[in-house]
């Protein structure tokens, strides 16, 4: 993988919580790379880590030790502001839960990167429409997340996190909380947009099946073992 | 600007849907209404209170007056009051003479301020002296001067009998124990000779700017010093402001009691929707923005509380006043009910003071809402 092809590049990253004897090691000295248009899974055990290596990767977290480069921008110097404006230019989220805000329906769910990046409410709007088309939630563009099945709170949440055209998706455990037949729909949708806007996409996952389908699975380890890409068939 | 608005608007809205939280806001909303209504209520009782006594001020004492430099008496009072009229031909002017004396009636005799106007011709005893004489209108007292004439006898002093035709109210700000007579029969017990001590004016139309303009007509002149209104009532006024704005700050503390409250509602707000938080910070939305987002969420809770208050506050002063509501006991005040007037300017201080306190109580947890990392709600969640 050349320098240029490079999206996301961590190298030497270290990550713990808490103080004194409460304090745990998440992630020591980890190295990662994520190719340009690739979609890397991120599998592993629970608790080992894989949700704060996507944090970090989304700038939703610092830190303690190492570099975390995006499309060749080192992003520890960024402050704050630097750093939210980059995630709504630059970077997708989708979560295990859906996390969609309730008092909004599901048009205003999606346009709200858009409102947040300034653009106005009609574009948004717009845009947001035409998104959840693509999703199939063209009938359900004035339903709030609460009048939505999971499958449909997350196809939401899909169109929300492209609704900016972001070159990296972040997704954690987009399918954790749904059924088989909503979880491949949604893994379908995300590996179709995945293809068609040319995304960078990285994807924790529990589900094998699901990582298989991906270009490249990275097996983050328990502590005193070694983490590492892993083939795929 | 827009995306914050949008998104306190829509908490705003569904905060109906989350009990806990709304019930809260609605506590913190109706508590600084009700802190708003009643500042708006007290402070347009007082002003109600205040504006007829301003007004019975205007009505019953001069709204300028022209007195000598030095000594008691003016030199030329004639001239004076010629200058004065040429000048301001609509105003009323009136030759006056004060003096202490003593009032004898046939039951008792007690001091008492005299007082001599051009515009008198017949004598009224207030009621605060007429009762402590024992005499009602057509009675007789005499008025016993400091000054003394010289007798056979000695000297003693002077004496003169009169008739009170009337007794009448005491004036605003005054003590009681006032005799006011023509001013020839003042002049006669207190100077003996036809003296004129003060020139009080009067200009119902205008009747706090009179004494700038009489000063005006008078500019050059050394002998005399004019005062307005605003002198010649210094204290009254003084504490009419001093009480105006006791009763403003002991009010206001219910706002700042409701202010507190608000910061706790802001604060739940704040801890309930951490996993928003984190969502919108993830969004891309930044820690300024959050900050902005709480503000404005306290300052739409405070905004509803604010002008809710101030508009039933106005509403119950106006029905109470238009209806007299609250009746007076006739004789002791000189207004019939409790009076009630809203100064428009008052209730945009006491709106505006509510929107500070709340953009103050919103600002503290908009603070640490704005510092959290949006790994840590997303984490919590």
């Amino acid at each position: 993988m050349s320098e240029n092809n490079v999206m996301v590049r961590l190298e030497g990253i270290s990550k713990a919580y808490g103080e004194g004897e409460a304090r745990i090691q998440v992630l020591k000295g980890l190295d990662l790379k994520v190719g340009k248009g690739e979609m890397l899974a991120i599998v592993g055990p629970s608790g080992v880590g894989k949700s704060t290596l996507l944090h970090l990767v989304g700038l939703l977290d610092r830190t303690d030790e190492g570099l975390v480069e995006l499309d060749g921008q080192d992003t520890g110097t960024l402050g704050g502001s630097e750093r939210a404006r980059l995630r709504n230019r630059m970077l997708g989220f989708v979560f295990q839960h859906h996390h969609l805000l309730d008092e909004l329906d599901a048009r205003d769910n999606v346009a709200l990167p858009m409102r947040i990046a300034g653009k106005p409410a009609s574009e948004a709007r717009r845009t947001a429409e035409a998104l959840l088309d693509t999703v199939g939630l063209s009938s359900r563009m004035t339903h709030f997340p609460d009048q939505l099945s999971g499958g449909e709170q997350q196809r939401v949440a899909v169109a929300r996190a492209l609704v900016m055209r972001p070159r990296l998706l972040l997704a954690d455990e987009p399918t954790g909380n749904l059924d088989r037949a909503a979880s491949e729909g949604v893994f379908r949708l995300i590996r179709d947009l995945h293809a068609e806007e040319n995304l960078t996409s990285v994807i924790v996952t529990h589900n094998e099946t699901m990582a298989e389908q991906c270009d490249r699975i990275f097996r983050l380890a328990p502590a005193g073992e070694r983490s590492g890409y892993v083939g795929v068939s | 600007m827009r995306a914050e608005l949008h998104l306190a608007r829509r908490y705003l809205i569904g905060l109906g849907r989350r009990t806990n939280v709304a019930t809260v806001t609605l506590i913190s909303l109706v508590g600084l209404g009700l802190g708003v209504v009643a500042l708006v209520v007290t402070l347009a009782l007082l002003e109600g209170f205040q504006s007829s006594i301003r007004r019975d001020l205007i009505e019953r004492s001069s709204h300028a007056q022209v007195r000598p430099v030095s000594g008691r008496v003016l030199a030329e009072p004639d001239q004076l009051a010629s200058l004065l009229h040429q000048a301001l031909p609509y105003v009323e002017i009136v030759r006056s003479v004060r003096g202490n004396c003593l009032v004898a009636s046939t039951i008792d005799a007690v001091p008492a301020l005299l007082v001599g106007r051009s515009d008198v011709d017949s004598v009224m005893a207030d009621q605060v002296l007429a009762a402590r004489l024992g005499i009602g209108a057509a009675g007789v007292v005499d008025v016993i001067s400091p000054r003394r004439r010289l007798t056979p006898l000695g000297p003693v002093p002077v004496r003169v009998r009169v008739d009170v035709a009337e007794v009448g109210v005491p004036g605003p700000g005054a003590e009681g124990g006032v005799l006011r007579v023509p001013l020839e029969v003042a002049q006669r017990i207190v100077w003996g000779s036809a003296e004129v001590e003060t020139l009080d004016l009067k200009d119902p139309s205008a009747p706090w700017q009179l004494g700038a303009k009489v000063r005006r007509t008078l500019d050059g002149r050394d002998d005399v010093v004019v005062l307005g209104m605003d002198e010649l009532n210094q204290a009254l006024l003084l504490a009419l402001a001093l009480e105006r704005i006791l009763i403003f700050v002991a009010v206001g503390l219910i706002l700042v009691v409701a202010a507190l409250n608000l910061l706790c509602n802001v604060a739940m707000v704040a801890a309930e929707k951490r996993r928003d938080l984190a969502v919108l910070t993830s969004l891309g939305l930044e820690p300024v923005r959050i900050r902005r987002l709480f503000l404005l969420l306290g300052l739409g809770i405070g905004a509803a509380g604010a002008f809710g208050g101030a508009a039933v506050g106005v509403a119950t002063a106006w029905i109470l006043d238009a209806t007299g509501a609250l009746p007076l006991p006739r004789g002791v005040f000189v207004v019939s009910s409790v009076p009630f007037s809203v100064d428009p300017m008052m209730v945009a201080k006491v709106v505006g003071l509510a929107l500070i306190l709340s953009a103050v109580a919103s600002w503290l947890p908009s603070r640490v809402v704005a510092r959290r990392e949006p790994a840590a709600g997303l984490r919590y969640e």
